[in-house]
């Protein structure tokens, strides 16, 4: 379980002013669950997610994982960023090995376990390549790997698929959820795309922007497995996508009035 | 079969060597004076320079010095500006010294640690180690100061500590740029090797290459000229051939752009 109790952020911005990005938010997350993070871009949503993951220190407030304060990254907690951070110097088998080997796994073990999530994420047969050789989409495919590959019991997904082309970040939320529906990890999943909140989560929350606070947490009950097709045709899952783009719509409205 | 094209790239080194003697010969017949001899004269007199023993005594012992000079300069100026680009407080106390030191020829302080440390191996190693660190440092310095924080980010999820971040993502993230600069460090080096045994006259190529001017053996001059060049020429491509094997992964294509092919 993770919980989220009372966290701000303030950061000091160039002209030594101070702006406040986070706003007294409280959440929790239980393990096994599928949550968004919805809100347009500034309000603080990647900071939330970077405070789960230990790498910022919150201003003020707590959070907390397994009932333990965080107070810096770990294991537990994988990261899957926009960017891809891979390492541009290991091939594709290096990348995901890295994870494992420095968890103290044996070579030829985490080798094989590499492999196998290589290959689960559709890119047998690229082992051997370099960063720069692939595609975005497959080096995001990389980074899900590299991940998975230390069991991380959270999955903290920041914009994974923001950067990609229509068509692959559809692939992309396909073969996440299959692969999230065989280990049911915890997921927190940051986007600004309201389609994909609702098409992969279990919890959608929605934000305010810029001071990012918690508008509204939504509960989506849509049966699962998921298939996209069908789901695109349920009338649940169309009501969903249109009350929570009139949600993001009043925050628009809301940050006009001075 | 090779193209005429293709054929034509690939000796373009040669045919510039070769154009650039000519130009020699020719002007040096023009101009006809003893302070310039003919290109021919000066490559005859390059093997009696190799095949010389004292010759090559003082050859070996500058490379020698060369080599320490920019092994040791090396060894700390990595580890330093990799620390001043991931650590505001080291960048922000060496940076000015930096500053200061950057536009300074290090051969221009030659006399100055002659005074102290004598003329020498010691003092000419100094002054090699001073030309190649700056240049490390400074690319180190981008280098590190360019990894991106959320490659790090990623480590430390791993489990790597502050230490292992630096050592296995910022070292190799930043090992490019390291080697832009080494490889600018290597010329530096070669550069101040000659020049500090101009200053400091007692051994090494630069001896041989000076005396000789005083002596008025203008073939032996430019003799010298052409096997320092050579060396510079082929220690500049030993060293790219091993910076290309390190850093194959960050290399794009060398593709020709369309317009040329």
């Amino acid at each position: 379980m993770i919980e989220i109790d009372g966290v701000s952020q303030v950061f000091q911005t160039s002209g030594r002013q101070n702006h406040l990005a986070l706003s007294n938010i409280s959440l929790t997350i239980q393990d096994g669950a599928f949550v968004s993070i919805l809100g347009p871009s500034g309000c603080g949503k990647s900071t939330l997610l970077y405070i789960v993951g230990g790498f910022v220190t919150p201003s003020q407030g707590v959070a907390r994982v397994k009932g333990k304060a965080i107070t810096g990254p770990g294991p537990d907690r994988g990261p899957v960023f926009q960017e891809f951070a891979l390492f541009p110097w290991k091939s594709v088998l290096g990348n995901v090995m890295y994870g494992p080997r420095q968890q103290g796994v044996s070579s030829a073990e985490a080798e094989a376990q590499s492999r196998q999530l290589i290959e689960m994420v559709g890119l047998k047969g690229f082992e051997h390549f370099y960063p720069k050789e692939l595609s975005g989409g497959m080096k995001q495919r990389v980074a899900l790997a590299r991940t998975l590959a230390y069991h991380p019991a959270v999955l903290l997904m920041d914009e994974p698929f923001g950067a990609l082309d229509a068509h692959t970040r559809t692939r992309l939320q396909n073969d996440l959820l299959n692969i999230w529906e065989r280990d049911r990890k915890t997921v927190l999943f940051v986007t600004h795309s309201v389609e994909e909140a609702v098409f992969l989560s279990d919890k959608v929350v929605v934000m305010t922007r810029s001071p990012g606070r918690i508008k509204r947490i939504i509960d989506i009950d849509l049966p699962r497995p998921r298939r996209r097709a069908e789901l695109l045709l349920d009338p649940h899952y169309q009501k969903y996508v249109v009350d929570i783009e009139g949600m993001i719509d009043d925050t628009s409205e809301d940050e006009l009035q001075p | 079969m090779m193209s005429w094209r293709m054929l034509v790239s690939r000796l373009a080194p040669l045919l510039a060597c070769l154009g650039l003697l000519g130009i020699w010969q020719v002007g040096a017949l023009i101009l006809d004076t003893d302070s310039f001899p003919t290109a021919i004269d000066a490559l005859r007199a390059v093997p009696s320079i190799l095949t010389d023993k004292e010759s090559l005594i003082n050859i070996l012992a500058s490379l020698r010095r060369m080599a320490i000079g920019f092994g040791v300069g090396v060894a700390l100026s990595i580890p330093l500006g990799l620390m001043m680009g991931r650590s505001r407080a080291v960048a922000s106390f060496f940076n000015p010294l930096l500053m200061i030191t950057y536009p300074v020829p290090k051969a221009a302080l030659m006399p100055i640690i002659m005074l102290w440390l004598g003329v020498g191996d010691l003092a000419k190693t100094l002054v090699i180690f001073l030309g190649v660190s700056l240049p490390v440092v400074f690319h180190s310095f981008q280098g590190a100061r360019a990894v991106e924080e959320k490659m790090l980010w990623s480590g430390a999820a791993m489990g790597l500590s502050a230490g292992q971040r630096m050592l296995r993502i910022v070292l190799p993230s930043a090992l490019p740029e390291i080697l832009i600069g080494c490889r600018t460090g290597l010329v530096l080096a070669l550069i101040t090797m000659i020049t500090s045994e101009m200053i400091a006259r007692q051994s090494g190529a630069g001896n041989i290459l000076f005396n000789a001017l005083d002596m008025g053996q203008y073939d032996t001059v430019f003799a010298m000229i052409i096997i320092v060049g050579a060396m510079g020429i082929g220690l500049d491509a030993a060293f790219e051939q091993l910076r290309k094997r390190l850093v194959r992964w960050s290399e794009p294509r060398f593709d020709l752009p369309l317009s040329f092919s």
